[in-house]
């Protein structure tokens, strides 16, 4: 269960990012995951409840989209979605293939607020 | 008024940077960096050390070793190899700065082999790179052969698994062939080593597999320096 090491680690990204554009509040987190990122979103979700209070960003919700596993063939350049994890490319049978998507957590974007005046910043 | 900032980042690329920097500062020493999966009990200590005692003193290895409680793997190891410690108090994998500062505790630039023993758990150790050459998964006779499909992270992310508990072949229903076809439909370049921690079986073959991939790092070195301008 990693869950919670890679919410503290997206917490203070989120965190910098909200810095960085003149220190407005977080609204809202859209994080994309698949079948490899070998994270359960059930548990990403509540690590996210845990710990989204000691971040001081009580107002952001997190959005979780899960996207499809799908890899490309070295050989023929073709873009599949394995099946069972099954990666022969099934357009030329080659087994040089690579992951280009579902494999990893990704931070997709974040939305702001200016407006909100005497909100809990997300920042110190 | 609000806004959307796009990012489109994984969460952990500045973890993987930084391994990334780690793996490129090992290959200019030549050391060949190695990480370890399995889940518990599946012999990766075993294993080190019968690597150890194949290798006497012709290579230069080291061992990080990844526990949450105990240091009871490093104890069994410190006779044999330098050895260093990394309790990861109760987190159930390691990441790349344990590794880093476990290095530096080794004291020792000298190495052919760096390897990291991982903590015993085949989901989350797969998602962390810790800035190895090598990721190799061992999963042992008595685990079942249907496991690399359930665990798919650890075998796609791996480049070699070894089989380890070959001497009790004759007493589980555990068949190599189906377990490196079930772990090859899913990392098709996968290499396969079949061994007896106990017994010695296999453990020739391993070694020869881990000194040619080091002579490749080196190679590769001396092709990345003729590149230069």
């Amino acid at each position: 269960m990693h869950e919670m090491s890679l919410v503290r680690s997206l917490l203070a990204q989120v965190r910098e990012l909200a810095k960085a554009h003149g220190g407005a509040v977080v609204q809202r987190i859209r994080v994309q995951v698949g079948p490899l990122s070998g994270v359960e979103p059930l548990l990403l979700a509540s690590a996210w409840e845990q710990l989204r209070g000691e971040a001081a960003m009580p107002q952001a919700t997190l959005e979780l989209e899960e996207v499809p596993l799908e890899a490309r063939c070295r050989a023929c350049d073709g873009v599949f979605q394995p099946v069972r994890f099954r990666f022969r490319c099934p357009l030329c049978g080659s087994s040089e293939t690579d992951v280009v998507r579902g494999d990893g957590v990704v931070l997709h974007s974040i939305e702001l607020d200016d407006a909100q005046e005497g909100a809990a910043l997300c920042v110190e | 008024m609000r806004r959307v900032i796009t990012v489109e980042r994984d969460v952990s690329a500045t973890a993987r940077m930084l391994a990334d920097e780690f793996r490129r500062a090992m290959t200019r020493r030549g050391t060949l960096v190695v990480n370890l999966l399995s889940a518990p009990g599946a012999g990766k200590t075993s294993l080190l050390a019968a690597t150890a005692v194949r290798f006497g003193r012709r290579q230069r290895m080291a061992v990080l070793v990844g526990d949450i409680a105990t240091d009871r793997d490093a104890q069994r190891l410190a006779p044999l190899v330098p050895t260093v410690q990394l309790t990861t108090g109760g987190a159930c994998h390691l990441e790349y700065s344990l590794v880093e500062r476990g290095f530096h505790a080794l004291a020792s630039d000298a190495l052919d082999f760096l390897f990291i023993e991982n903590v015993g758990n085949l989901v989350c150790p797969s998602s962390h790179d810790l800035g190895e050459h090598l990721r190799v998964v061992v999963l042992s006779t008595t685990e079942g052969d249907d496991k690399p499909g359930k665990y798919p992270k650890a075998f796609r992310t791996s480049q070699a698994l070894v089989v380890n508990k070959i001497d009790l072949l004759p007493h589980v229903p555990f068949s190599i062939r189906a377990a490196s076809e079930d772990a090859r439909a899913i990392q098709p370049g996968l290499s396969v080593w079949p061994v007896s921690a106990v017994d010695g079986s296999g453990i020739d073959a391993w070694c020869e597999f881990l000194k040619k991939e080091r002579r490749r790092l080196l190679a590769a070195n001396v092709e990345g320096a003729r590149s230069k301008p």
